[in-house]
């Protein structure tokens, strides 16, 4: 992509320098004067109803200032917990005092008196009908049960006329269903293409199998964190790590009853987030009711432990699979039903099971998913949620059935993926994606055909696709006079995403990347953007950051030609100047001067807009080939090689788009071998980085990235979406490479030393 | 809380301090004096984002309380960077994109410091296990170990 200057060019991000020197301003590095600590009240069961609070002696600790609980939230909102607790550690209220440490102090002192209930934390439990319930208002019903009791619940709404013979007749049909029943669902997804009975039946291979993932945390490495200032005029402002600065704006506003226009969110740099950093509940809600009622500005920041046992982490699930081909290789039929651990509320990314249909063809496809109610957390989105689960299902009985006809896993792969044009079954229509080139790039990379393996090595490779979000966003551009360009929007910069931004916005106005500075602005000052999350900024913001920069181009010619006395058409961008085309006679004029001039012009200074609002997401695909030596005596995993290609359109800066593949990969990885929050009874046991294993420079090689460049047909230069697709195949990377070494197929995750031995020794499940 | 008096050096500034014996390292660096570049990432000495430099070795500033750091010298990355020219390690870690959110990257300059300044002809495979106690989420560690080996050789050259 060499006919740009700035575009596709490995450039220092806009925030280098700030991140290196420790001079980045993170939630928890706010300080205000007379600020106030705020901490937690937390349940000490998974399920308790709660009997009574007594808060009296925490309220005398001197240097307490505030305790909320349930009674303080006007709207009702469910902010603490008051009738029962729903999951070990979920919050019952929360203390402000002038020091962390007495505020911990008085959390203590709050006493619950608790009358302990039977918990359940397995989601295959949960869905029997003798497990205990959580919520009273789940739906226990299958699709056919639930049909017929909407129908039943408008006739005994209508009050007009007597319905009791049509609800007699409904209710003997309710009796009469056979139909498997649920309980403890808390949503469910149903999805089909075909006829999956005509599939299996043509099929001359089926290979039915169950997959079981578990929960992981995203473990950004900087905990939850707000401080709230409610002023006296009723203004709350709130400095917030956050991936959705005007998402918490209105989940404040509704959940407390505030004007919107009352609250100003100050977006902080952010110590990662990977899709759990966009919800109000965790740490922003509380800390604005508590600054509500001292009168003083209030931190709250959560521990590690507070964030295994009170985050929003990734759910685990349970899949059934069963796929069908031929013999030749071609995949027939594909039916999936997946049961999502929710924990206590619904929210599990359950819409993600139909990634089941990976990008093949599949004429023939049912996809059923519920989400299950247990007493643990809510879940929250991580990286592409959902599809590595899936992916991970889909790709592992994949590798089965190629092993089973022996077939090359990347040309059978290769032989059923969809080109364009083809349908996507149960999908939207979709534009050119590179799906072969993809996978065929990490193939050449690891020279696949010559491959070689000693004793107790294998390879293993796996696909997975993503569709990168789109949202609204809006942006201005102004020039300087002193000629250089400043970005102003509200979008949070999701690891690099301000560089893009500013890199397209230099490479139209042709100007050095340098000179492009970016402000971010707090929502009162900044226009809406959409949240950080989805890989949605380089392709939200990217394009708006175009329009905004053509906006600009569009004012500096006009100046120009105002300015050189000549016409708009005549005159170009070039190397920060507007010049003319035609060299005879060679004229030019600095962006400065035309700053400078146009603040005495009718039409003012040079203000470019860019607002946006959508158009078609662009799915994409990651691939991956990991090749692992297994030690047979300890069952330890070792990555030997592990390559990793991606279609990410265009990739604005490369070095932006390796470390993205690279840590997705890298996540991808831990899921797959150490990654797992453990529950039991109790509720979680493995609240912190001993036990909840996270990888390190120890654990791994480097991971070789490939870029594919596909162009995607409405990105920004043909970008698309890149930080969540990466995370996607490797699940299924590493089981695989594991069932080549070892001949043994691991469906349960993760797949840590003592399961490889377990299974190695014939001693698994 | 009855508060002790303290006396530290902290990237060449000394601070007479009354602190409460409760208090980490970490807090008094952070909230007393105002120090925010080293982080908090996990309180329990597991993540490495507090690591900072006490008379010469790297430490968890979590676990260590702010009174035991009385009389000691304490080098955290905001004293790295000389006034015009960052420490090799940041300039590398700029120019190879060893860092994505940041928040580990305090963490790990100051622990690649303390190794690289005992062990100068480091081995890719020692800077791995030396920085096996900072742990970074985002990046997957191919670029920071990437930059720390950059910075060794510049290290090693000046």
């Amino acid at each position: 992509m060499s006919e740009y200057a700035v575009l596709g060019k490995r450039v220092t991000r806009v925030d280098a320098l700030e991140k290196v020197t420790g001079a980045a301003q993170y939630g928890g590095d706010v300080h205000l004067p007379g600020m106030l600590h705020g901490k937690f009240v937390r349940s000490a069961h998974p399920h308790a109803r709660i009997l009574d609070i007594d808060t009296s002696e925490a309220e005398k600790l001197p240097g307490v200032r505030a305790v909320v609980t349930q009674d303080d939230v006007e709207s009702g909102r469910r902010v603490f917990a008051t009738d029962k607790v729903l999951y070990l550690g979920e919050p019952i209220a929360a203390v402000a005092a002038t020091d962390p440490d007495i505020a911990e102090e008085a959390a203590d002192l709050i006493k619950i008196d608790y009358e302990v209930l039977p918990a359940v934390q397995d989601v295959m439990e949960a869905i029997q009908p003798d497990a205990p319930r959580l919520h009273s208002d789940d739906t226990k019903d299958g699709p056919a049960r639930r049909a017929i009791r909407a129908d039943l619940r408008k006739l005994e709404r209508d009050k007009s006329q007597d319905h009791s013979a049509e609800i007699a007749e409904l209710n003997a049909q309710l009796e009469a269903i056979e139909e498997d029943v649920y309980y403890n669902i808390s949503a469910e997804t149903h999805s089909a293409a075909g006829d999956i009975e005509q599939g299996f039946a043509e099929s001359d291979l089926v290979v039915e199998d169950t997959y079981v993932i578990p929960r992981v945390h995203q473990t950004y490495m900087e905990p939850h964190v707000s401080v709230a200032d409610a002023d006296s005029t009723g203004k709350v402002t709130v400095w917030a790590s956050t991936q959705g600065p005007f998402a918490i704006r209105s989940g404040i506003a509704g959940t407390l009853g505030i004007p919107l226009n009352q609250i100003n969110v100050v977006a902080t740099t952010m110590g990662g987030g990977f899709g759990g950093r966009f919800g109000v509940a965790l740490t922003h809600v509380p800390a604005v009711l508590l600054s509500q009622k001292t009168g003083r500005p209030v931190k709250i920041q959560m521990t590690r432990e507070e964030e295994f046992t009170d985050g929003r982490p990734a759910p685990g699930c349970v899949i059934k699979l069963k796929t069908g081909v031929k013999n030749d290789g071609t995949i027939l039929a594909r039916e999936g039903l997946a049961f999502w651990d929710s924990g206590s509320v619904s929210g599990a990314s359950i819409g993600s099971t139909i990634r089941l249909r990976g990008v093949y063809k599949f004429p023939h496809l049912k996809v059923d998913a519920y989400g299950v109610y247990t007493n643990k957390s809510g879940t929250a989105a991580y990286r592409a949620p959902g599809t590595p689960q899936v992916a991970f299902a889909g790709e592992s009985q994949l590798d089965d059935i190629a092993r089973k006809l022996n077939l090359d896993p990347v040309e059978f792969r290769l032989k059923n993926m969809r080109v364009e044009g083809d349908p996507v079954p149960a999908g939207p229509n979709e534009p050119k994606v590179g799906y072969k080139e993809t996978l065929q790039a990490v193939a050449d990379a690891v020279d696949w055909k010559n491959r070689t393996q000693g004793p107790n090595q294998g390879w293993g490779v796996a696909i997975g696709d993503w569709t990168n979000g789109c949202g609204p966003g809006g942006m201005f551009v102004s020039i300087h006079e002193d000629g250089s360009a400043r970005i102003f929007h509200g979008s949070m910069d999701i690891t690099g995403t301000d560089t893009a931004l500013a890199q397209i916005v230099a490479e139209i106005l042709t100007l050095p990347y340098e000179e492009v500075t970016i402000s971010r602005g707090d929502t009162n000052s900044a226009p809406y953007a959409t949240g950080s999350g989805g890989s949605v900024v380089t392709f939200t913001m990217g394009n708006t950051a175009k329009l905004a920069a053509e906006d600009t181009r569009r004012r500096l010619l006009e100046l120009a030609a105002e300015r050189l006395n000549t016409d708009v058409e005549s005159l170009e961008l070039k190397d920060g100047k507007v010049s003319t085309i035609e060299a005879d006679p060679p004229k030019s004029i600095g962006f400065g001067e035309l700053a400078a001039y146009s603040l005495s012009t009718t039409g003012g200074p040079i203000v470019g807009k860019g607002s946006f609002a959508r158009k078609p997401s662009t799915p994409a695909l990651a691939a991956q080939i990991a090749k692992v030596e297994i030690d047979p005596e300890t069952g330890r995993i070792k990555v030997l090689k592990m390559a990793s290609s991606q279609d990410v359109g265009f990739a604005i800066n490369p070095m932006a788009v390796e470390g993205q593949i690279e840590g997705g990969t890298v996540q991808g990885y831990a899921w797959a071998t150490m990654e797992e929050m453990q529950y039991n009874e109790q509720g979680n046991v493995n609240p912190g980085f001993v036990d909840y294993r996270v990888p390190t420079t120890a654990d791994l090689p480097t991971v070789e990235a490939v870029i594919v460049e596909v162009e995607a047909p409405d990105g920004p230069f043909g970008a698309k979406g890149v930080g969540e697709p990466p995370i996607t195949p490797t699940l299924a990377t590493m089981a695989n490479a594991v069932a080549d070494a070892v001949g043994i197929r691991i469906t349960e995750l993760p797949m840590k030393p003592e399961k490889v031995v377990d299974a190695l020794h014939g001693n698994g499940k | 809380m009855k508060k002790h008096p303290v006396s530290l050096t902290v990237n060449t500034d000394t601070y007479d301090l009354l602190i409460e014996p409760r208090k980490t390292l970490l807090a008094t660096l952070r909230d007393t004096i105002g120090l925010t570049g080293t982080k908090e990432g996990c309180s329990t000495g597991d993540c490495g984002a507090c690591t900072v430099i006490v008379d010469g070795k790297a430490v968890t500033s979590c676990m260590m309380l702010g009174v035991s750091a009385d009389g000691k010298e304490i080098t955290t990355v905001e004293g790295l960077a000389s006034r015009d020219q960052l420490h090799p390690i940041q300039q590398a870690f700029m120019d190879k994109g060893g860092y994505q959110c940041g928040f580990c990257t305090p963490g790990f300059i100051v622990a690649s410091k303390a190794f690289l300044d005992e062990n100068p002809n480091a081995t890719e495979a020692e800077i791995r296990h030396a920085l096996g106690n900072n742990i970074c989420r985002c990046t997957g560690y191919t670029k920071i170990i990437e930059a720390v080996m950059s910075a060794a050789e510049v290290m090693r050259n000046s």
